[in-house]
C-alpha cells in the first residue's frame, strides 16, 4: 500500500513544487465541542429525511454555514468580534395595540382573496402595485429599521457616536429643488452633485405642535487637515414644530464641497428632538463663515454636550462626488487655492525576507531592495 | 469672501484670519466613507472562491429566495451583512397582492427592490447567485426585467488594477 503512495508523490515532485512529509504531531485531546454530522445515525440512513432538491440543500446549507462554530472559521477571521453591545441613543419605540391592528390586516387580506379582478390581475401577470402607497406604509412601518440598517452599512454610526446606534423613527423628508421645477430628494445614501445642492434643501417632517427640534448637516469625510472630524455646514436650533424658518440659524448653509480625486463623500442630515428650548450660544458661528478652522466640528462632543436635553430622531443622508461649482465654491466662498488628491495604492505586501528562499526565482531579491535594479528583463 | 477694506481694524483681521487658515491642508487625505473604493472600483472584490459556487466575488449580490409561502429578495455584501431587502411578508407589499408568491408577487418585489437599491445608492448589483436551471423561470426573468426597468444594472463594473 505505501509504495505506489510513495512513487505516485514521487512523481507529483517530478512535475512541479514537491509536498513536506514532515508532521508534527502536538498532543491528543478531546474535540472542544461536538463533532459535525455526530447526530446523524450512519447505520439507519434509509429512514433519514433528505433534502431532494437542489434549492433546499442550497438553503440548509447557508443556513449552517452561518452557524457559530467552535473551530477556527474564516467568517471569524475576517470579521471582528463586537467589543461591547451597541448602546440605542434614539427615542423609545412607541407601543400600539397590535391586536386592532392585527384584525385589521386580516381582514383586508381576506377581502383581497375574495376580489376575483386581483385574481384575475394575478393570474394574467397583469397586476402593478402603487409604489407610492408601498412607500407610504414602508415609511410607518419598517422603514426606520432599514434605514438604520443601511445607515449601519455606511459607517454613519461608527464614525459620528462611535458606534451607539438609533432607529431613525421620525421620517426625515429632504428635497433640493432646482430652477425648473425639478427637486432633487435626498434619502438614504442616493447620489447627488454639488451643483444642485448649492442652495439649502426643503426639509419636512411630521412634528407635534409645541415641540423643538434641531436640524444638523455635517460632512465627516471631507476634512482637509484631520481625518477624525467633520465639517459643519448646517446647522438650525429650536425650530418648533416642522417650520425650518421660524428656528435659529446658527450655522448658515455651506455648498458641498468634497475636494476632486477624493472619491464620494457622506454628507448627513441629522433630526434631533429637544425636550426643551436649548443655549446653543457655544455652537454659534459668525454669520458669514467661511473659515474651515471655525467649521470643523465633531458630532459625538456637540451631542455628549447636549444629550441630556435633545435625541436623535431622525436620519438622511446623501453620497456627493466632486463637480465644477465645488471649483467656484473652493475659489470665490472659501478663498482658497482648490486641492487636488490622486488616489495612492498601498504598497504590495511581501512576507518578511529569509536567507535561503526555498524554491524562489533570482527576481526574489528584486522585491526587498531598495533601488529599482531588476535582474530580470535586462537582456 | 474678500470685502472692500473697511475703516474698523478689527473687521480686517476677521477676514484675513479666515483665508490664510484655509490654505493650510495636509498632504494626505483619508476619506473613511465605507462604500467610497467599491464606488470608484478601487476595493478589493474577495477571489479566492473559484472551485465553491456561489462565488464572492462581489461588492454586492442580489439574492432572490423563493419559499412556499412567500418571496425575498436580499442584496448583502460579501460577508453575510444585507443592506437592502424587500419581502413579500412585509405588509406595505402584502396589501397590494392577491398571493404573496408567485409570478406577479416576484414581479412586483422587483418594482419596489429596484426603488429602494436606488435610494440607498447602490446601482451595480451581482445577480449571479442563482440556480441554473431556475434562471429560465418565469418568475425569476420577471424579477430581472423589472429590477432592468427600474434603473438597477445587474452586472457589477471590473475592478481597476492599475
Amino acid at each position: 500500500m505505501a509504495a505506489p503512495l510513495l512513487s505516485a508523490a514521487l512523481r507529483g515532485a517530478r512535475g512541479g513544487r514537491s509536498f513536506g512529509t514532515a508532521a508534527v504531531l502536538w498532543r491528543r485531546a478531546a474535540p472542544l465541542g461536538p463533532m459535525p454530522n455526530e447526530d446523524v445515525d450512519v447505520g439507519k440512513l434509509e429512514v433519514l429525511e433528505r433534502c431532494r432538491s437542489f434549492a433546499r440543500y442550497l438553503r440548509l446549507a447557508r443556513r449552517e454555514s452561518r452557524q457559530p462554530r467552535w473551530w477556527n472559521t474564516y467568517h471569524k477571521h475576517t470579521s471582528a468580534p463586537p467589543a461591547e453591545p451597541e448602546r440605542d441613543i434614539g427615542l423609545p419605540p412607541e407601543r400600539l395595540s397590535w391586536a386592532k391592528e392585527k384584525k385589521e390586516r386580516k381582514r383586508i387580506l381576506r377581502e383581497n382573496h375574495q376580489n376575483s379582478e386581483m385574481e384575475r390581475a394575478a393570474r394574467l401577470r397583469t397586476v402593478l402595485i402603487p409604489l407610492d402607497d408601498v412607500r407610504a406604509e414602508w415609511e410607518r412601518t419598517s422603514g426606520p429599521f432599514h434605514k438604520q440598517r443601511v445607515a449601519k452599512h455606511f459607517g454613519v454610526f461608527r464614525d459620528l457616536f462611535r458606534g451607539a446606534t438609533f432607529t431613525p423613527w421620525v421620517a426625515l423628508r429632504v428635497h433640493y429643488s432646482q430652477e425648473d421645477e425639478y427637486l432633487v430628494p435626498v434619502y438614504h445614501g442616493n447620489m447627488v452633485t454639488p451643483s444642485e445642492a448649492s442652495s439649502p434643501p426643503e426639509v419636512s417632517y411630521e412634528a407635534d405642535k409645541g415641540s423643538l427640534w434641531t436640524l444638523l448637516l455635517t460632512n465627516p469625510d471631507g476634512h482637509l487637515r484631520d481625518a477624525d472630524s467633520e465639517y459643519l455646514h448646517w446647522l438650525v436650533t429650536n425650530i418648533p414644530g416642522s417650520d425650518l424658518k421660524a428656528g435659529k440659524e446658527m450655522c448658515h448653509y455651506l455648498p458641498p464641497f468634497p475636494a476632486m480625486g477624493t472619491g464620494y463623500h457622506r454628507f448627513i442630515f441629522l433630526l434631533f428632538k429637544q425636550r426643551g428650548p436649548i443655549d446653543f450660544s457655544q455652537d454659534a458661528r459668525p454669520t458669514p463663515c467661511y473659515s474651515l478652522k471655525m467649521r470643523t466640528f465633531s458630532t459625538f462632543d456637540f451631542y455628549r454636550k447636549h444629550e441630556d436635553a435633545m435625541t436623535p430622531a431622525g436620519l438622511a443622508f446623501f453620497q456627493c462626488q466632486w463637480d465644477s461649482s465645488v471649483t467656484s465654491t473652493f475659489h470665490q466662498l472659501l478663498n482658497m487655492r482648490e486641492p487636488v488628491f490622486e488616489f495612492v495604492r498601498p504598497p504590495v505586501y511581501h512576507p518578511p525576507q529569509v536567507k535561503f528562499p526555498r524554491h524562489q526565482p533570482l527576481r526574489y531579491l528584486d522585491r526587498y531592495r531598495d533601488t529599482q535594479e531588476p535582474t530580470y528583463g535586462i537582456y | 469672501g474678500l470685502r472692500f477694506a473697511s475703516t474698523t481694524a478689527s473687521l480686517k483681521t476677521e477676514t484675513e484670519v479666515d483665508t490664510s487658515e484655509n490654505e493650510v491642508v495636509a498632504p494626505n487625505f483619508t476619506n473613511r466613507n465605507p462604500r467610497n473604493l467599491e464606488q470608484m472600483a478601487l476595493a478589493r472584490k474577495e477571489r479566492g472562491w473559484k472551485t465553491t459556487w456561489p462565488k464572492r466575488e462581489f461588492w454586492h449580490r442580489l439574492r432572490l429566495e423563493r419559499t412556499q409561502h412567500y418571496v425575498e429578495a436580499f442584496v448583502e455584501r460579501s460577508n453575510g451583512d444585507v443592506v437592502v431587502s424587500a419581502s413579500t411578508r412585509e405588509w406595505a407589499i402584502k396589501r397590494h397582492l392577491y398571493s404573496p408568491k408567485g409570478v406577479a408577487a416576484c414581479k412586483n418585489l422587483g418594482r419596489v427592490m429596484a426603488q429602494r437599491c436606488l435610494e440607498a445608492g447602490i446601482n451595480f448589483v451581482n445577480f449571479k447567485a442563482v440556480i441554473p436551471w431556475e434562471h429560465r423561470c418565469d418568475s425569476i426573468q420577471e424579477f430581472e426585467k423589472a429590477m432592468e426597468e427600474g434603473g438597477v444594472v445587474l452586472h457589477e463594473p471590473r475592478r481597476i488594477y492599475r
